[in-house]
């Protein structure tokens, strides 16, 4: 059905060359799938009114992730979205520290270009992929495109799995934040709340969680989709 | 970034090189995620291309000659792996093999070798454990490995020759036998000849001496009147350990030893001192010449520092367990028996009740007392109170000796614990048919009772009581749900599950989240399948497939007993040498990475028969 959707014209290269770039082939061992684990750090939730702050990416290949193609960068937000005082609490960035940095339609097709031919991984899709969709939207008319893993729904997914298993009683309370996550899987964490730690975090709890289907024989990319896709 | 460069700070021989080299590393560094059991690298396989830096989890190393494979080492967090590989360029000499979930900061080949070629520091790091540390590790291991007592078997012992006499031969006859022998005992043999049997005996030169020098019998009578028969024997092929253990149990000296049904030499005493001058397990020896309090606080000493010894040993934790209720239920005999001899011969028969750990054989260290007393119904008057008088001198004797009381007050002091039998009973009917929180906690208490001394015979007055308690669907579910109350502290990424607040943090207590659920559970288990057994491990042994727990379940909750005991035991022992009291909390840290692999394991062991109890008694339906 994409293909039947108009695409605008005059779109940048990387942002074309994104959309046209063949998706990996679910039925590829996971190990063999290229991933790019993205966080982002915002003025607030709400995809609609907030502005992007932060992005940090880092690529996961052949089942390592490859801290030579780590990113990050800042955004400056529009005139219209000001760092909001609230949120300075939790990324601790100011609006000194984005006043220089790119502005969104410089990032947007970096972004893209490093997203292209990969499988998109997140914690928690709807922010991280709220922003990059109302992003694309707004500069090009565009969608963000699949396949797409999300380790909180992973995490459900497993959590589900094992309740099934013990029946009620489980002493375990759903907890999906990155942190408790990470920790639960005995996995070192990084200072939170800084775009490029926590793709990093989610990086590794994501290895973490494939080594749970390993037990059960290689898993393919569509298994990982079956459990935690979250984009078409 | 921050925090990979923080790691590499703190561990050599990273922490040496500049930061701005660290800060390279860091950024050059590709991360990888093994789970347990995953091959990282295979001896002789594909050479690294990397170097492993070991960020957490831990790697088993294996090294396959002759056809077997050994465990050459084990490394873990801030330790490498790979390199041996990467600098000679050829297949790698080790499998490595994550031995739990295991992550690695992987660095590259190229900046390997270039941090080698700049820093001769590096270098040599790596080129120093080259040439034998593998050789190194593995003689170390065996060089650790434990001493004679656990490694050689009794036949190995056998010094005197096997004598062996009729039983109609005359017992001067018999000991001229074994003067000419040298022998220190000898075997009467009843037909069919040379087969172990149950009128096989054994006579010793104790027995000549008290049953027949002292006795002033005839030296023309039959041998077999002075014999001791069935002589109790053990495989030839049971470790010496085993051997010692067996004469402490029954009080002997001599054992005979039997392979394939004949009896083809005996060890004694004197043979395992040869062995093991300074092994203190031969105590049950010194209480017979123990008078003061004095002696008798040494002997108990003395039986605290055995344990010590057994565990450097590399004994199990329910052999320990074994040989010291042999040597405390020996004290308490001995203690038993001065009260008698004070107070007079006891009006009616009675019996002495250890329960809980003690009633198990399952008490490593002292403890606090746990103790009973039950006697005949239709007791003479003046029972009560010479029964009061016995308890309180048997109960303060302990204390004097190192067993402090206890603070729940479950000790034959307690009038309430010190009746008669129907009374006895009475308890018994009302816990299981009124299962409330009070009585499961009794049952826990007093199903493990053993009794020590006193000729009653407890075990036909209450164990069939307790054994019908298994017809009780609602006394099952309601100790069902009791074992399950605490529940393994291991979570779906098999990491354990620790104590966070306060000052408990990091803390695993391996009592009651530990040893005491398995003990738990095998006590329902046992009741299920109408096993009289107290002892944990015999419990789980015999109700196997006689209830709802399958054989391999079974032994998969036996050796995670023995395993969390062991630990639990070591770290005790550790506490007691610093001069602390020994405590349950074992500070997880303080583990080595061996250790707590082998601890998660039992907990998952643990895990899982306690899920499938929840299932087969449906705990969650019991209101």
């Amino acid at each position: 059905m994409f293909l039947f959707r108009r695409r605008p014209s005059n779109l940048p290269e990387p942002v074309s060359r994104y959309l046209d770039a063949p998706r990996p082939d679910p039925a590829l061992p996971w190990r063999d799938a290229p991933y790019s684990v993205i966080d982002v750090e915002t003025t607030g939730l709400n995809p609609r009114r907030d502005a992007l702050l932060a992005v940090g990416m880092v690529d996961i290949d052949e089942g390592r992730i490859r801290m030579d193609r780590r990113w990050y960068t800042l955004v400056r937000p529009p005139d219209d979205a000001p760092v909001n005082p609230e949120a300075i609490r939790v990324h601790g960035l100011l609006p000194q520290d984005v006043e220089h940095a790119p502005p969104l339609d410089e990032v947007i097709p970096a972004v893209l270009q490093r997203l292209t031919g990969r499988v998109l991984v997140v914690h928690v899709a709807d922010v991280d992929i709220g922003f990059l969709r109302q992003a694309m939207r707004r500069l090009y008319g565009v969608e963000p495109r699949g396949p797409a893993i999300d380790t909180a729904r992973l995490a459900w997914h497993f959590q589900r799995h094992q309740r099934l298993i013990e029946g009620s009683g489980s002493e375990q309370e759903p907890a999906l934040q990155l942190r408790a996550l990470a920790e639960s899987a005995g996995l070192p964490v990084f200072p939170e709340h800084n775009a490029f730690n926590d793709a990093l975090t989610t990086a590794q709890l994501f290895l973490a969680q494939v080594s749970m289907f390993e037990a059960h024989g290689m898993p393919r990319l569509r298994d990982l989709l079956r459990a935690g896709g979250c984009l078409r | 970034m921050e925090e990979i460069v923080r790691f590499l700070l703190e561990h050599p021989p990273f922490s040496q090189l500049p930061l701005l080299q660290i800060q390279r590393i860091a950024s050059a560094v590709q991360i990888e995620y093994f789970g347990q059991g995953v091959q990282i690298l295979t001896q002789g396989g594909k050479p690294a291309s990397f170097l492993y830096l070991i960020r957490r989890g831990s790697v088993d190393l294996l090294r396959e000659r002759n056809g077997v494979v050994e465990v050459t080492d084990t490394l873990s967090v801030g330790e490498c792996f790979g390199y041996v590989s990467l600098i000679q360029g050829k297949p790698p000499i080790s499998t490595v093999r994550a031995r739990e979930a295991t992550l690695c900061y992987l660095i590259p080949a190229a900046l390997f070798h270039q941090l080698r070629r700049d820093y001769p520091s590096f270098a040599q790091f790596f080129a120093r454990s080259i040439t034998d540390r593998l050789e190194q590790a593995l003689q170390q291991r065996h060089a650790t490995a434990a001493p004679e007592l656990f490694q050689t078997r009794l036949r190995d012992l056998i010094t005197e020759p096997l004598v062996t006499v009729s039983p109609d031969t005359p017992v001067r006859e018999a000991a001229r036998r074994m003067r000419e022998a040298q022998a220190s005992a000898l075997i009467v043999d009843l037909p069919p000849y040379g087969l172990l049997d149950a009128g096989s005996g054994i006579v010793t030169d104790r027995d000549l001496r008290n049953r027949v020098v002292a006795e002033g019998l005839d030296y023309n009578t039959p041998i077999a009147q002075v014999m001791s028969a069935p002589a109790i024997t053990v495989p030839a092929d049971c470790l010496v350990f085993e051997g010692l253990l067996k004469m402490i149990e029954h009080g002997v000296h001599h054992l005979p030893l039997s392979d394939g049904g004949q009896i083809i030499g005996v060890v004694s005493y004197r043979d395992f001192l040869r062995l093991q001058s300074h092994n203190p397990l031969l105590m049950p020896q010194r209480l017979v010449r123990a008078h003061s309090d004095a002696d008798l606080r040494a002997y108990t000493e003395q039986v605290t520092a055995t344990v010590g010894g057994l565990l450097d040993a590399g004994a199990r934790v329910s052999d320990i367990g074994r040989a010291v209720a042999a040597a405390h239920d020996a004290l308490l005999v001995h203690i038993i028996r001065d009260a008698e001899a004070a107070l007079g011969p006891p009006p009616c028969p009675y019996a002495w009740l250890v329960l809980g750990s003690e009633g198990r054989y399952e008490q490593t260290l002292r403890t606090d007392q746990d103790n009973a007393l039950i006697y005949a119904d239709n007791a003479p008057e003046g029972a009560e109170a010479y029964f009061e008088a016995l308890a309180e001198r048997v109960v303060e004797q302990l204390v004097r000796c190192g067993f402090p009381r206890c603070p729940g007050n479950v000790m034959a002091t307690n009038p309430q614990w010190r009746q008669p039998r129907s009374v006895w009973q009475n308890y018994f009917r009302q816990w299981i048919s009124v299962p409330n929180e009070e009585a499961l906690l009794q049952t826990a208490i007093f199903f493990d009772l053993r009794p020590v001394y006193g000729t009653l015979d407890t075990e036909a007055s209450l164990r069939p009581i307790i054994l019908r308690a298994r017809d009780n669907r609602v006394f099952l579910g309601r100790l069902a749900r009791a074992a399950l109350r605490q529940t393994a502290p291991i979570n779906f990424f098999r990491q354990l599950v620790l104590e966070r607040r306060g000052d408990q943090r990091g803390v695993i207590d391996l009592k009651y989240r530990g040893t005491a659920m398995i003990v738990d559970l095998a006590r329902l288990f046992a009741l299920e399948a109408g096993v009289p057994d107290t002892n944990t491990i015999a419990r789980l042994r015999k109700s196997a497939n006689h209830s709802s727990l399958s054989e391999t379940s079974a032994e998969e909750l036996i050796a995670a007993f023995e395993l969390i005991g062991l630990l639990r035991l070591r770290w005790q022992y550790q506490q007691l040498r610093q001069g602390l009291e020994p405590s349950n909390q074992v500070e997880v840290d303080k583990l080595t990475p061996l250790e707590r692999r082998e601890l998660k394991e039992a907990l998952r062991a643990v895990a899982v028969a306690q899920r499938a109890v929840a299932v087969t008694f449906q705990t969650s339906l019991i209101a």
